[in-house]
């Protein structure tokens, strides 16, 4: 298995790094040259690729933010004693179940200009006089893929957390509760430092997957309109095999990987910090 | 006293509608779709329930003609279950001795389990262009078993972490007894850890299926034609045509969406368990 990894990961992510030095084209055309660092020097004055950066930043920390704590009230509130939850637990995993592409197509479907139901909703309840071209302003089309995302993927965050809340010992809160804790001191003292080793697990799953963001995006809107929806993932993918520049497209992901690893650590540190 | 317990009560209720509401209606929407005729889709404004059911959109998915979207649609529906259940299947038999090696050696070896969770965590743009070019020059571009080979790479790791636990969890004193009546290595691990680790495989087997019936980002690059194209790509493709059919695309939506819902909500509670798992010993 150990072969097997290095041949389909540790060998091209070698490959990745040869080619970052390099002004390698995607057909091979012409003999690669090394040129050294220029690829990763002209990446910091790519206005392109920083506005990509910051793009996935964004959506990363917009759709984890919401996605947690839409996650965290929704587990709460399946965890009370209601009618009609058992139902509503089997529903979360739909949103879960639904493949990328299928929520981004649907949610495509939803926003259309001219016969989405948005617009239709909208217009017949008089919010809006006019139709909306939602993912093609320049404006409205990240908020727009941000939604979709946090629909889909508020449910894991939901799941995990719910799981986690039924682990909840029942004679620590019955304890508090004869001490007279309140609602929310029961909440902040009993609940959450309980909760938050699963909710940590869930933020890390997120955050990865957010910020390598592609596929959605890609669906979408391809990055438009105005490239205000073109995220990391999506430029290099663009510089790559569009342009078919791999020589740049790697040390653009270089970059990327350096990116998300110093995400990672410092999330880490943080960890080590609390844990102290 | 109990008239606040019950304001509460009915605030909670009403919040427990719009949730229900919230996960349902997009879904619901895609449904109604599928199942409307190309002018109901397109009055202004919209016709929400449709004049008549119509399931032509199904009927023409479903009809193998040359050329014809039917054709590209099953070949997919086709190509999506042979690179899913290739990959899971070559995941597994990679992954049960290295997860075992994992478990019971713990130290240096656990470098090779940290690297393998730290791919998981790079963008798989980071290594794609490599195995674009090592593909094309061996001629294995568009082939349903190189995607699947392809797809082991993102489950291999994910599988090796959730294993793992899994193993960890059984006594290493079963395989010291064994040990002593002169069982050897593969006897000790087919016979003892296996069958207590069949409830793990099948949930980890399972996500591992719906990751790879999920996956595009490779698709799009290494298929390009009905022999290797996977549902997410035709799907994606459907919706890209300037002309579109929305009921046709709402309704191949539709059916990409039924396998991973109904084995979903199925094996809800197994799912939830191994997301668990993976989860809280990190």
């Amino acid at each position: 298995m150990i072969a097997v990894m290095g041949i389909v990961i540790g060998y091209p992510l070698f490959q990745t790094v040869l080619y970052s030095f390099t002004n390698a084209d995607l057909l091979g055309i012409e003999a690669p040259s090394f040129v050294g660092f220029s690829n990763f020097t002209s990446a910091f004055s790519d206005r392109g690729f920083l506005q990509s950066l910051r793009i996935s930043g964004i959506f990363g920390i917009a759709v984890v933010t919401a996605e947690v704590l839409i996650g965290t009230a929704v587990a709460l509130l399946l965890n009370e004693p209601l009618r009609g939850t058992g139902i509503v637990r089997v529903l979360l995993i739909l949103p879960w179940a639904v493949p990328t592409i299928v929520n981004a197509i649907m949610w495509r479907l939803i926003y259309n200009p001219e016969y989405g139901a948005l617009n239709s909703l909208l217009y017949q309840l008089n919010f809006i006089d006019k139709y909306i071209s939602w993912l093609s302003s320049a404006d409205k089309a990240l908020g727009a893929i941000i939604v979709a995302d946090i629909w889909k993927n508020f449910s894991l965050v939901a799941m995990i957390v719910l799981a986690s809340l039924q682990a909840l010992p029942e004679p620590q809160v019955e304890a508090a509760k004869i001490d007279g804790a309140n609602g929310w001191q029961r909440f902040v003292n009993i609940t959450l430092p309980h909760i938050i080793p699963s909710l940590q697990v869930a933020m890390v799953l997120r955050i990865i997957e957010a910020v390598k963001v592609f596929d959605i995006i890609y669906v979408m809107t391809k990055g438009g309109p105005a490239n205000k929806t073109r995220s990391a993932s999506i430029f290099i993918y663009q510089e790559a095999f569009t342009n078919s520049r791999i020589g740049s497209g790697s040390a653009f992901a270089m970059i990327m990987v350096a990116f998300i690893i110093a995400l990672i650590l410092t999330y880490l540190r943080l960890l080590q910090k609390r844990g102290r | 006293m109990r008239k606040r317990i019950r304001i509460s009560t009915v605030l909670q209720y009403i919040a427990l509608v719009l949730l229900s509401v919230f996960i349902i209606s997009p879904f619901l929407w895609l449904l109604i779709m599928a199942i409307s005729s190309s002018a109901d889709l397109t009055t202004k404004p919209l016709r929400w329930i449709p004049a008549q059911v119509d399931f032509s959109s199904f009927k023409e998915l479903f009809t193998l003609g040359a050329n014809s979207r039917g054709e590209v649609f099953l070949y997919a529906l086709r190509n999506s279950l042979t690179t899913a259940i290739t990959a899971v299947f070559i995941s597994m038999i990679a992954i049960i001795p290295a997860a075992w090696v994992f478990s019971r050696f713990p130290g240096r070896k656990n470098l090779v389990l940290s690297l393998a969770i730290f791919t998981f965590m790079l963008p798989p743009i980071a290594y794609c262009i490599p195995l674009y070019k090592m593909l094309v020059r061996f001629n294995l571009m568009d082939n349903s078993f190189s995607l699947a080979i392809v797809y082991c790479t993102i489950i291999l790791p994910f599988c090796a972490w959730l294993i793992k636990e899994s193993i960890d969890g059984i006594p290493y004193e079963l395989e010291e007894a064994a040990i002593i009546d002169g069982a050897g290595l593969f006897h000790r691990i087919r016979d003892i850890v296996l069958p207590l680790l069949l409830p793990a495989l099948g949930t980890v087997a399972l996500m591992a299926v719906i990751m790879a019936w999920d996956e595009y980002f490779y698709a799009l690059l290494f298929t390009n034609s009905k022999n290797s194209m996977t549902l997410p790509v035709v799907i994606a493709n459907l919706a890209s045509g300037r002309q579109s059919n929305y009921g046709l695309i709402a309704a191949g939506g539709v059916l990409a969406s039924a396998p991973p819902i109904i084995l979903g909500m199925v094996f809800q509670r197994a799912l939830i368990k191994g997301l668990i798992t993976g989860g809280v010993k990190e």
